[in-house]
């Protein structure tokens, strides 16, 4: 047994001495492990950490969150409802401000503001968790609004800055302190919030926690009360995993993609390693070592090196994590209302997660190649053909995998049903076309020394001595292809959505000004309006549960032009019927289409009171970045069904006037509304947009890792090709070949294999695009949008890859300079 | 003056400098007790010859710094076990000036509600702020007194909180409580002002020591009728300590004679005990006790469970020598329950008392700045 | 054609430096051929690579084609070995990925001095006739070595370097390898240093020097 271990160990020890005599490689490999780690396990930390928000989802601020209290005519509730609800016994109510505020330079801050006093907690809510100075700065003039820091940065805000609004009024001095759930937003006291917005309700309550017979005895105390306050369980932690499943899909399929990329760098390392550790394979096969020992030793080392690498990229991982959470956090605020935390936790799920990827990675990519090299009788390993021989086969075996690849992907893609298979197909596609690239680059490269004539001798040699790199070069241009291919898709579908997005809301916001006010008395307004005003558009609306989802029925003015003009993605013939005010027709947004798989002519079943109301659908509109199923219907019909519904926002059509603007909001204010209230189309598609481009940051870092694994897996190739290719540069030397025509040899067939890693990636990042955009999106979110193809994305790529490949090769170019003289004193000395 | 352990607790809220010292459960509590040594500067200043009005004086004295209405009552049941129970509401204003209605008011509201049943001591802690209508003292539309907090509440039948009755929880108890009494307020000190340091530092200060009460508790719905004698301090003030005081022991004892006795403790560095009270005889009439009139001192201490902080138990005094040199007259004084003590945002004890002596007798001791 | 005046190189090791020559002095007349022998390690190729100016020696002057080895840079060197030499080594080192006939094209192509004629007649001479559209793994060893010897001659190099040029090949392939060698130095009128540790290949040549203590000697050349 001890025999055994200590055999065990000397062979172990004689395998990693490998490592010693070849730290570049190790490194390499190292670093591909590393970085794909971390990248996955950046988002993997994302994701986890927000699914935990979702769990706490039952908590505002700290507190519990049971049920919210809310107005049926989203108007907020009023104080004094809530002091009465107190007064009666009910303390396990707090009262929540939230709200979403326009800064002089046009972006958007959400608020949230609550009074500490009566926050339910262990701990006395006041005393806990304040920073210096406590509440009492918080409820005394000139108050504080607390920012977490990643908001402050965004912000551009210092602990005292007062944060200017498009409303003139400025928030109070800023101070750089987050509490729970507070997520993305500045907090305020309740008090403060209210009295400097000039607000007089609350936007909800919240009952922390109900129990026993409790929630009908609220629900009576409400209806006695106030017949418009509604007691709504909180659904959130349910409704926001289930919203969310899609988008963290995507992130970790984008990740998976980004190790994949990282292994393919330690694919390359290993293999590189191969030839050097042939020897020593062979040497302690002959040396009698069994098999069994040898397995064991390869495992042990796969396993020093998974820790390595696991540890190495969680950390890496974590760092990586809090650089692309703020993004995250916009984006799953922006898109679903969800509230992340800034405390990063790595959980050990996620540990063990990324130990067990790691170590399938290192067998696939290290273990397997080492157990069959040792496995080749000694007999073999004298006989075997040359390297670029073997290349030439291992392509055509790429080849012949791609093509069962790329059928597998297609007989998946007919079908299609969750965004998993997408993925799945998505990666198909992928790796099929990384698997052509180097039988593509090897056709492309022999037929060019077909077709060159005699005298082009020098071009002609380039190819041959690209042929004999491709096998080493092979890896890096697949990982690239895949960097390039993800880049330009991702790029594609980004523009694509942009695009629609944006000829959507020009479409969409018609009107000149947006009002949603809960003190704007409107009957007042379009009573008499002067003649600023040319049209104007009232919504209602309420949400409902509908599939066990928040639906959203908004009621509108069928005959104002912007319904007029609303686009129908699909339309059945009865479509005009809804214009003309058929009470039995419906329009649904394409989410219901494609999440909810309702189609055009079904009927679908909506809550009134207790029972259901049945309408057919009619037509489906578009309805770019809502997370929720949505029902239009005519504005009159939803105040009949649902006496509940509360003003959705008025839209208004200003005259051409030059003080229209001025007269407008002179006249808004007149009748009640106030300041902030009202928000110009200009501003609203601005804000839109901005928050469009902070979602999909995420996605851009995410590119932009994984293209840098890339060009890590470039430089790696590269120098492991001149390394290799020594012996030959020296005795090229040794005939006279100048600086130049080197480099003419050596590195055209860099720049081949580039420009058709670039080529390919065209097609299949369109490919890509193309599964997004078609069908990964809608099964995701339920959007479908037309794919916008444009050429510039490429164009940028490739003046990336041209620096990529430029410094890599200068690099390498710089290390074959450096070794040359070396090399060319040992010319023609026995290859070791 | 018993209830500046609360007001101090709002001393936490208002002048903590420190997150350290705001996650307090283990205060310090001679800092703790700051707001009460404050500079009242900007407040009304508290100075003998201020006549008290009833029933305007019942109200709130926003103005004033700090401020509260407090309750303390030994009842029985039916079988003669005994219960007792203290509800204080206290008033803080966060920085001078004329207060205004709304968000924008500078008043903080804070109120306790204990209970010692046979089943042991209990007790809540309540905020709120102040110009929402979450809490107040006001007259109702009908010309009631009115304190409330949530739904605590203490609603007098007319215009003076006596005749009066409380309505409060603690925890999961409810209490429900009514009184009257057949004896007038006693004004403590000079006319009502009470000094509580050589340096002048004072407060308004009267009581009511002799409430008749009647009432039930609710435990797990079933309703125990209790009664007994309650006492009702009302007391305001801007800044009624000096800057050397450390604590204070507060007793409110009420005889089987009728007599009945004020008195307090407070504990100085580098000085004896400030030492003063008020003596009421059984028909009512009352009469200050100045130094040399009375002698307070502890007798034996024992351990109490404080339930949290490091340290789970702390030693107090729970047995007191009272004298009365120029009445001849002298009690021992000892807690009934030594675990009384209140770990909230500003600790201390509170609980009731059993004198013997001159005469017997039960009643409330308050001790703070341990 | 070729002169050694003192020719001192030593190597930095371990134990100490190492002196592999040390006043090696030699000349070698255009047009003749001599071979270099020698024990394992005492120092033949790196005299070979000196005069192929792959390596620069510590004290000393070589003179090659006229031109000495103090006045020249590494692009003098470079441009020296394209047109006026050639080395053939033990490994071929053809490029794998070109044909036979590009490979023993390359060095010609390289000094601009490819002579289709005279490379016809080579490849008639060496016997490749017919293998020129192969790829040098087609090739057994013998066949690649001639491969080699064709790439360093087609340019007319003044002077051939050639390392133990038959080490790789059984001894019937070597002696016909050699001959040929010999003849097509003799043609083109180069001279020929060949670095051997076999006797009998070393017989094939003019003169036959040995490496010893770093100096050389020549030896006496047996009769004929």
């Amino acid at each position: 047994m001890t025999g055994t271990l200590v055999r065990l160990l000397r062979v172990l020890m004689t395998l990693l001495s490998h490592h010693r005599r070849h730290p570049l490689q190790t490194a390499f490999l190292l670093t591909g492990l590393v970085t794909g780690v971390a990248l996955w396990s950046a988002v993997q930390v994302i994701n986890a950490h927000a699914r935990t928000s979702y769990a706490e989802a039952d908590q505002v601020l700290g507190a519990q969150a049971s049920h919210w209290v809310r107005s049926a005519s989203g108007q907020g509730v009023s104080v004094e409802d809530y002091v009465q609800l107190r007064r009666l016994g009910w303390r396990s109510i707090y009262p929540i401000l939230e709200q979403r505020l326009t800064t002089a330079d046009r972006g958007v801050v959400n608020l949230i503001a609550t009074d500490l006093l009566v926050l339910p907690g262990d701990d006395t809510a006041a005393s806990s968790g304040l920073p210096e100075g406590g509440w009492m700065r918080l409820v005394t003039p000139p108050y504080e609004a607390w920012f977490p820091e990643t908001l402050a940065q965004q912000l551009n805000l210092q602990n005292g800055d007062r944060l200017r609004l498009n409303s003139g009024t400025e928030l109070p001095p800023a101070r750089l302190f987050s509490r729970e759930q507070q997520g993305l937003r500045a907090f305020m006291d309740i008090g403060a919030a209210l009295t400097l917005l000039d607000r007089s309700r609350l936007s909800y309550l919240v009952v922390s926690e109900l129990s026993g017979d409790a929630e009908d005895r609220l629900s009576a105390d409400l209806a006695s009360l106030n017949p418009q306050l509604r007691l709504v369980a909180n659904q959130q932690r349910l409704d926001l995993t289930e919203l969310t499943q899609s988008l963290h899909t995507q992130l970790a399929a984008m990740s998976l993609l980004s190790f994949a990329v990282g292994l393919f760098i330690v694919f390359n390392a290993v293999r590189f390693s191969l030839g050097a550790r042939r020897h020593t394979l062979t040497t302690l096969r002959e040396l009698g070592v069994s098999q069994r020992l040898l397995l064991a030793a390869i495992t042990l080392e796969t396993l020093v090196m998974s820790l390595i690498g696991t540890v190495g990229g969680l950390g890496l991982g974590y760092g990586l994590s809090q650089l692309l959470l703020p993004s995250v956090a916009a984006t799953l605020q922006n898109l679903y209302g969800a509230v992340l935390d800034y405390r990063l936790l790595v959980q050990p799920t996620t540990v063990v997660q990324a130990w067990l990827l790691t170590s399938a990675g290192l067998v696939l990519a290290l273990a397997w190649p080492l157990w069959r090299q040792a496995q080749r009788s000694i007999q073999d390993q004298r006989f075997e053909p040359a390297q670029w021989q073997q290349d030439a086969h291992a392509r055509n075996r790429l080849l012949l995998g791609s093509l069962v690849l790329a059928l597998l992907a297609a007989v998946l893609y007919f079908q299609l049903t969750s965004i998993a298979m997408g993925f799945t197909v998505l990666a198909l596609i992928l790796f099929a076309g990384a698997g052509v690239l180097p039988w593509v680059v090897a056709l492309v490269l022999r037929g060019l020394q077909r077709a060159l004539p005699e005298s082009a001798w020098r071009l002609n040699w380039a190819c041959g001595e690209g042929l004999a790199q491709l096998g080493t070069l092979r890896t890096a241009l697949m990982a690239l292809l895949l960097a390039l291919t993800a880049n330009f898709g991702v790029d594609s579908l980004v523009d694509s959505f942009r695009t629609s997005l944006s000829d959507w809301l020009e479409q969409r916001l018609a009107a000149d000004l947006f009002v949603q006010s809960d003190t704007l008395d409107i009957d007042d307004l379009l009573a008499n309006p002067g003649d600023w005003l040319i049209e104007s558009h009232r919504r209602n609306g309420l949400t409902v549960r509908w599939q066990n989802r928040p639906t959203q029925i908004r009621g509108l003015n069928t005959q104002t032009s912007d319904t007029r003009a609303l686009p129908l993605a699909a339309e059945t013939d009865r479509a005009s019927a809804w214009f003309e005010g058929d009470p039995g027709v419906i329009f649904a947004n394409e989410q219901v289409r494609y999440l909810a798989g309702i189609n055009l002519g079904d009927t679908v079943h909506l809550p009134v009171q207790a029972q259901t109301v049945a309408f057919e659908v009619v037509g489906f509109y578009h309805d770019y970045g809502n997370p929720t199923y949505q029902f239009y219907l005519p504005h009159e019909r939803v105040a009949g069904l649902w006496p509940t519904a509360g003003e959705q926002g008025l839209g208004l059509w200003l005259s051409g006037g030059n003080d229209a603007l001025a007269q407008a909001e002179a006249a808004l204010l007149e009748a009640g509304a106030r300041p902030g209230d009202w928000t110009r189309r200009d501003d609203i598609l601005a804000i839109s947009l901005r928050v469009f481009d902070r979602t999909f940051a995420m996605t851009a870092a995410i590119n932009a890792l994984t293209f840098t694994v890339a060009g890590i897996a470039l430089l790696a190739s590269l120098l492991a090709i001149h390394q290799q290719r020594l012996p030959s540069y020296a005795h090229w030397r040794s005939m006279g070949v100048s600086n130049p025509e080197w480099l003419l040899i050596a590195g055209l067939p860099l720049g081949i294999g580039l420009l058709l890693t670039w080529l390919l990636s065209i097609p299949l990042g369109t490919l890509l695009a193309g599964l997004l955009i078609y069908d990964l999106n809608v099964l995701s979110f339920g959007w479908t949008m037309p794919l916008i193809w444009r050429f510039e994305p490429a164009i940028t790529l490739f003046w990336l890859t041209l620096v990529v490949a430029g410094v890599t090769f200068a690099i390498s170019a710089l290390q074959v300079r450096l070794r040359l003289p070396q090399a060319l004193k040992h010319l023609g000395e026995d290859a070791a | 003056m018993r209830v500046y352990a609360r007001i101090a607790a709002l001393v936490i809220l208002v002048i903590s400098t420190s997150l350290a010292q705001a996650e307090i459960r283990e205060p310090d509590p001679g800092a703790a007790l700051d707001i009460m040594r404050a500079s009242g500067e900007g407040y009304p200043i508290t100075k003998p010859g201020q006549p008290i009005h009833f029933p305007e004086d019942h109200l709130a004295h926003p103005d004033y710094r700090i401020e509260w209405w407090y309750l303390t009552a030994n009842l029985t049941d039916a079988k003669g076990q005994a219960f007792g129970v203290h509800w204080t509401l206290f008033r803080t204003a966060l920085r001078p000036g004329s207060d205004a209605e709304g968000w924008t008011s500078h008043q903080m509201w804070m109120a306790h509600s204990a209970i010692h049943t046979p089943q042991g001591h209990q007790y809540e802690e309540r905020f709120a702020r102040g110009g929402i209508g979450q809490a107040g003292v006001e007259l109702t539309d009908t010309g009631q007194f009115d304190a409330w907090l949530d739904d605590w509440r203490l609603l007098g039948t007319a215009e003076s909180p006596v005749p009066g009755s409380l309505t409060t929880t603690v925890n999961d108890i409810t209490l429900q409580l009514d009184w009257q009494a057949d004896t007038p307020w006693v004004l403590h000190g000079d006319h009502g002002f009470s000094q509580k340091s050589g340096q002048g530092q004072g407060s308004y200060y009267y009581s009511q020591p002799r409430l008749q009460i009647t009432g039930q508790v609710i435990v797990d719905g079933t309703s125990i009728p209790v009664s007994g004698e309650g006492w009702l301090d009302r007391e305001w003030s801007s800044q009624p300590l000096a800057q050397d005081q450390q604590g204070w022991d507060w007793f409110s004892l009420q005889f089987d004679d009728g007599a009945s006795l004020m008195a307090f403790h407070l504990r100085q560095e580098n000085a004896e005990p400030y030492v003063r009270g008020t003596w009421i005889d059984a028909d009512g009439q009352s009469r200050s006790l100045g130094e040399g009139d009375l002698l307070i001192e502890p007798l034996e201490w024992g351990e109490v469970d404080v339930d949290s902080g490091k340290d789970a138990r702390k030693s107090l005094p729970l047995v007191w020598r009272i004298e009365l040199p120029g009445q001849n007259a002298r009690w021992t004084v000892w807690a009934r329950e030594a675990n009384s003590w209140l770990a909230t945002l500003v600790p201390y004890w509170e609980g009731p008392v059993t004198a013997e002596g001159s005469s017997g007798g039960v009643g409330y001791l308050e001790m703070t700045g341990y | 054609m070729l002169r050694l005046n003192q020719v001192v190189k030593q190597f930095a090791q371990p134990d100490g430096d190492v002196t592999v020559l040390n006043g090696a002095t030699f000349h070698l007349p255009a047009g003749r051929s001599a071979a270099l022998l020698g024990e394992s390690g005492s120092g033949k190729s790196t005299l070979l690579h000196l005069v192929a100016g792959l390596d620069s020696p510590d004290a000393g002057e070589l003179t090659i084609d006229g031109r000495s080895s103090l006045t020249m840079t590494n692009n003098d060197w470079n441009r020296l070995r394209r047109d006026r030499l050639s080395l053939i080594f033990q490994q071929y080192h053809l490029v794998p990925t070109l044909t036979v006939l590009d490979n023993l094209q390359l060095q010609a192509r390289l000094s601009q001095r490819l002579d289709a004629a005279f490379r016809d007649h080579l490849v008639d001479r060496l016997g490749l006739g017919g293998l020129t559209k192969r790829l040098p793994h087609q090739l057994s060893g013998g066949q690649q070595q001639r491969v080699a010897i064709a790439r360093a001659l087609l340019h007319r190099p003044a002077l051939v370097l050639a390392d133990e040029p038959t080490g790789n090949l059984d001894e019937d392939t070597s002696e016909r390898v050699m001959n040929v060698l010999v003849d097509l130095v003799r043609e083109t009128g180069s001279s020929l240093l060949m670095v051997t540790h076999s006797a009998h290949m070393a017989g094939f040549l003019d003169e036959q020097w040995r490496l010893q203590h770093g100096r050389l000697n020549q030896l006496e050349v047996p009769a004929l």
